[in-house]
């Protein structure tokens, strides 16, 4: 009992000595083991407890407590067996609650025994003599529970018929008009499913779904546009105000009918004022021929403005009010990457800033706009200009803050967040941001460190991300009982079910992928610890040099910045030193703020593979994924898994410009190898790899047929002429050349300009090769920074 | 274009969680654990929605077990939400929604759609709850809010709380009545009974179309002005996750 209590204090490890002497004293007592177990639980070690709870439970068979706990952490791991055993347990003590019943069927049909499942609810069901009060809450969300498990085992005549009879009873009625409908598309019952789709829209008319389902019921086919016209018409007709029936035409229409429609919609919009007019248009435009009608139609607003002669004052403020929405719509078009033009954009942008000075939207998009001429600083200022505009938003001074972020610029990005953080949690406002689980800031500060090469700061964000999505996987622990209750049983196997791939989510491949590089970075470069280093070029002496007086400056540097660290933490120490603990709440510190440890580590690959093994695991179609898992394997000498990495991002897109450099680092690193490999494992990877990139090929040539084939991507001359110089190396000033001269193309892009500068140093090239790549791309770019040496 | 989805009740958009947490930590100050969005997205699964961006070719349809095409593992992206639930012990056993907390980013204001994820959440807290009607708490210097809650959707302001915010700013407390939406519980048990009677007949009077059921009139008409809404706790956020750890440990 004291251990508990110790336990709950924060002291663990006093804990754990308590209550194994208390094992020791007695061995065969049932509460000894629970607390053992308990105390396992609270450290998350959810093996050894229930190990633990298992032999309480064994001495004491009929204690419900001890049944109730082992129970709850067999879900949390996925017990399903070991959860069916334990619920029938309780059922069988205590049958007279339904969420007992409840939780055995929930057992069953986790573990993907829907049969089971439907009898047990079916069979609780039978023992009610009337039905439930309409307002019984837990009964109606039971019933649509056994549906959702009868239309899961693909018996939907089943499941639709279960549907009818109960339906007039549920509470949730748009549950119930949701399943009705999917059901009868399902079945085919396709006037049916068209009345019920039409219900729901008469709803919600705002969830294209819904117009995809009756559409589908109805039988139209995706080419029949006058049919498919008449449907939306005649919901936009009958909701006047509604979007959708309006927009999801566009997406169809063609030619002059789409001209038309178009026209009504942009000068509805733009008379609305709606700002995400752009947003929502610019999906059109991977038709070529729907942008440039777009652009045809928005620019003759504004040349021609109606000239409404009339001095009336309202009417001539609509005219402004609609001009300058005009002109922030091109100007986002202009901005757009399909349609690019930056001066008109930012000429466009000025103008609407001109009729209305006060659009806080207008003057994020001339933030955006420098962001997309490659000169980050500026961008930064401009949307400090427009956070200036509306200081009281939260929203703006976020996009302040991240611009700031894109700069470089940690610590006054921190600054801005600041104004709306609270600031008095311990940590202040960054602090904050960690306990209200703000992914974004600190993702975007990570890769500002990343970029800035210092990986400790770097790792630590990126650590924090990974921490908060296991507590959002721990979150779960206590619906495990809580939703048995409360008796929203849909819902809490939904959300199960999503936990269980959580980290497919795009917050944590992004977080994932920058981790993976930073180890990456730290494991080519290990001395990258201690700071950022210059990039040094070749390996003769006077750099060599260079290097170590760099590695000793940034040594130094670290040391300087822990020590500042340090006196901070002892200053706030002293501020917090009357007897004012908070609560009691014992706060741990954080014993390495600046992410030494984590830098220091002397594993850094794998380390890597903490983040690399559920990215691959849950987003195996992320071919950056499959890349850099090549990379990482590739390092450790698994042979093996980095094959299956280039085989899978093969079969995402075989024609990726770095899955093609890397097929051919595979075999050079083959051909290489200082020992052989095993040979069960040289069998499965030559077989394998054969398929990919055979020995026999002549590499000169696979390498010339694979630009001829891409012959406008500048990204695929980037790696052809990666493989030239790995072919052979001699040719290297002539790939520098050619690589410069890739910049002459008209279409490309600053992204993959900056991509080539950083080609150069992957090469090894001199600091001559590098200026006259980045002076080029400067002439090319006059507006742009990133191209400055550092 | 977006698109206005329940977010955990049918289908189930819960993986949409971290994207609402960040669609609130962008745009107001009043934050959350994500555990707390879980708690009323498992307590209350029929009262919250989510505004999504269709994706440019539709949501991709996934297999069977989805007729129709489904959001969930596509991750779109969420540009506004509502997040709500019923007072859990009301002090004068009035059963009443509401509303913890509704944003909508900035740069997709004027389509109407903080109006609309209001209506659909008032009218799950009617129909599935019986509430008489739902509260809420709006910052006193948010105008364009006020004018959606009063002028464009009906509220009242209830009474005003001192120094509701922490940063020490008052609140309207503004409420609305929802019981002209509620179900026709006499008619359910009209057809309980009928049920009943004809069990061995077999085959009641069931034929009616559930949706039908306690159809409110109309939506209102006038043209909304401004969308951007605070709404929040003023609690500090360990409180509130306090609460809701409290009640799943009791």
């Amino acid at each position: 009992m004291k251990a508990l209590i110790m336990s709950n204090q924060g002291q663990q490890e006093e804990a754990f000595v308590l209550a194994k002497e208390a094992l020791k004293n007695d061995m065969k007592s049932h509460i000894c083991w629970h607390v053992y177990g308990l105390l396992y639980r609270a450290e998350k070690n959810y093996e050894e407890a229930i190990k633990a709870y298992r032999f309480a439970l064994r001495i004491e068979p009929d204690s419900q407590p001890i049944q109730r706990d082992l129970a709850l952490l067999q879900m949390q791991m996925r017990d399903y067996q070991g959860y069916i055993q334990s619920r029938s347990a309780m059922l069988q003590a205590r049958p007279a609650f339904r969420q007992n019943w409840t939780a055995l069927a929930i057992a069953h049909h986790l573990s993907g025994d829907l049969e089971e499942a439907e009898k047990v609810l079916t069979t609780y069901e039978e023992t009610l003599k009337t039905p439930p009060t309409v307002s019984d809450m837990e009964h109606s969300e039971a019933t649509l529970y056994k549906n959702m498990i009868i239309a899961e085992s693909g018996n939907l005549e089943k499941a639709l018929e279960h549907l009818e009879s109960i339906g007039y009873r549920i509470l949730d009625v748009l549950a119930v008009m949701e399943m009705k409908a999917d059901y009868l598309l399902r079945l085919e019952r396709k006037e049916e499913a068209a009345a019920a789709y039409t219900a729901l829209l008469e709803r919600n008319s705002e969830n294209s779904l819904y117009y995809d389902g009756l559409l589908r019921a109805k039988d139209i086919s995706s080419d029949d546009h006058k049919a498919l016209q008449s449907v939306y018409d005649s919901w936009a007709e009958k909701y006047p105000r509604g979007d959708a029936p309006r927009r999801i035409p566009l997406d169809f229409l063609e030619g002059a009918d789409f001209k038309k429609a178009a026209d009504a919609y942009l000068q509805r919009m733009l008379k609305k004022g709606v700002p995400s007019l752009f947003a929502n248009i610019k999906l059109l435009y991977t038709n070529i021929g729907k942008r440039d009608t777009v652009q045809e139609l928005v620019e003759g607003y504004v040349s021609a403005p109606q000239a409404n002669g009339s001095a009336d004052g309202s009417a001539a403020k609509d005219n402004i009010d609609f001009l300058s929405s005009a002109y922030y719509f091109l100007a986002q078009h202009y901005n757009y990457h399909l349609s690019r033009d930056l001066s008109k954009a930012l000429q466009n942008v000025e103008k609407a800033l001109e009729l209305s000075p006060k659009a806080v939207e207008y003057q994020m998009t001339k933030a955006r706009i420098w962001k997309h001429y490659g000169n980050l600083e500026k961008a930064a200022e401009e949307m400090e200009n427009a956070r200036k505009m509306d200081d009281r938003d939260r929203h703006i001074n976020s996009k302040a803050a991240k611009y700031q972020l894109r700069n470089n610029q940690n610590d006054k990005g921190l600054d801005k967040m600041s104004k709306f953080t609270r600031n008095e949690t311990v940590g202040g406002a960054l602090g904050d941001l960690h306990e209200m689980q703000c992914v974004w800031y600190l993702t975007e500060d990570g890769e500002a460190y990343l970029r800035q090469r210092k990986l400790g700061l770097a790792l630590k964000r990126f650590q924090a991300v990974y921490n908060i999505f296991d507590v959002w996987q721990e979150d779960q622990f206590d619906f495990h009982s809580f939703s048995l209750r409360k008796g929203m049983i849909r819902a809490y196997v939904d959300m199960v079910r999503w936990e269980d791939r959580l980290r497919e989510h795009p917050y944590y491949a992004r977080m994932a992928l920058s981790a993976i590089r930073t180890y990456i970075l730290l494991h080519d470069d290990p001395d990258l610890a201690h700071g950022p280093l210059p990039v040094i070029n070749g390996s003769d002496g006077a750099d060599e040099a260079e290097r170590k007086k760099a590695l000793k400056k940034a040594k130094k540097e670290q040391q300087r910045l822990e020590k500042i660290e340090v006196e901070k933490r002892e200053a706030a120490k002293k501020a917090l030193a009357n007897p004012k603990s908070t609560e009691g709440e014992v706060k741990k510190e954080d014993p390495d703020p600046l992410g030494n440890k984590l830098v220091q580590t002397q594993e850094p690959l794998k380390d890597a593979m903490k983040y690399l093994t559920p990215l691959l695991e849950y987003s195996p179609n992320n071919i950056e994924a499959q890349c850099l898992g090549f990379e990482v394997h590739l390092r450790r000498g698994k042979y093996a898994l980095a094959l299956k990495c280039l085989s899978a991002a093969r079969s995402i897109d075989a024609s990726n410009p770095t899955l093609h450099v890397q097929l051919l680092r595979f075999r050079q690193a083959l051909n290489k190898l200082s020992e052989p490999l095993p040979p069960q494992v040289a069998e499965v990877v030559d077989a394998e790899f054969e398929t990919l990139l055979p020995q026999a090929q002549k590499f000169d040539e696979w390498n010339a047929s694979f630009i001829a084939a891409h012959k406008d991507s500048i990204p695929h001359r980037q790696a052809y002429l990666t493989c030239q110089q790995l072919l052979n190396p001699e040719s290297k000033s002539e790939n520098e050349k050619e690589l410069t001269s890739t910049l002459d193309a008209s279409i490309v892009s600053l992204e993959t300009a900056l991509a080539g500068l950083d080609l150069l140093s992957e090469w090894g090239s001199n600091q001559t090769a590098k200026s006259a790549y980045a002076e080029k791309a400067t002439s090319k770019w006059p507006e742009s920074t990133t191209f400055r040496l550092g | 274009m977006v698109d206005i989805l329940p977010l955990s009740s049918y289908p189930s958009y819960i993986d949409l969680l971290p994207a609402i947490q960040t669609c609130n930590i962008t745009n107001l100050p009043e934050n959350y654990f994500l555990k707390y969005y879980l708690y009323h997205a498992l307590t209350w699964p029929q009262l919250s929605f989510v505004a999504v961006v269709r994706p440019k070719n539709g949501y991709k349809t996934q297999g069977q077990a989805q007729g129709q095409g489904n959001v969930a593992g596509q991750y779109p992206k969420v540009v506004g939400y509502v997040l709500a639930k019923m007072e859990e012990e009301p002090t004068d056993g009035v059963q009443h929604g509401h509303i913890t907390s509704l944003s909508v980013m900035r740069t997709h204001r004027r389509l109407g759609i903080a109006e609309r994820l209001m209506r659909m959440s008032q009218r799950a807290m009617s129909e599935c709850h019986r509430a008489s009607f739902v509260s809420l708490h709006v910052r006193v210097s948010n105008t364009a809010a006020l004018h959606l809650y009063r002028d464009t959707l009906g509220f009242q302001v209830d009474t005003v709380e001192s120094k509701y915010y922490a940063d020490g700013e008052d609140a309207y407390a503004m409420r609305m009545d929802l019981s002209n939406m509620w179900l026709d519980w006499a008619e359910i048990e009209r057809k309980d009974r009928l049920r009943q009677a004809s069990e061995e007949g077999k085959d009641a009077d069931e034929g009616d179309e559930v949706g039908e059921v306690g159809k409110k009139k109309k939506e209102g008409e006038e043209e909304e002005k401004k969308v951007r809404v605070k709404v929040g706790r003023g609690l500090g956020v360990g409180d509130l996750v306090e609460k809701s750890e409290v009640q799943a440990a009791t």
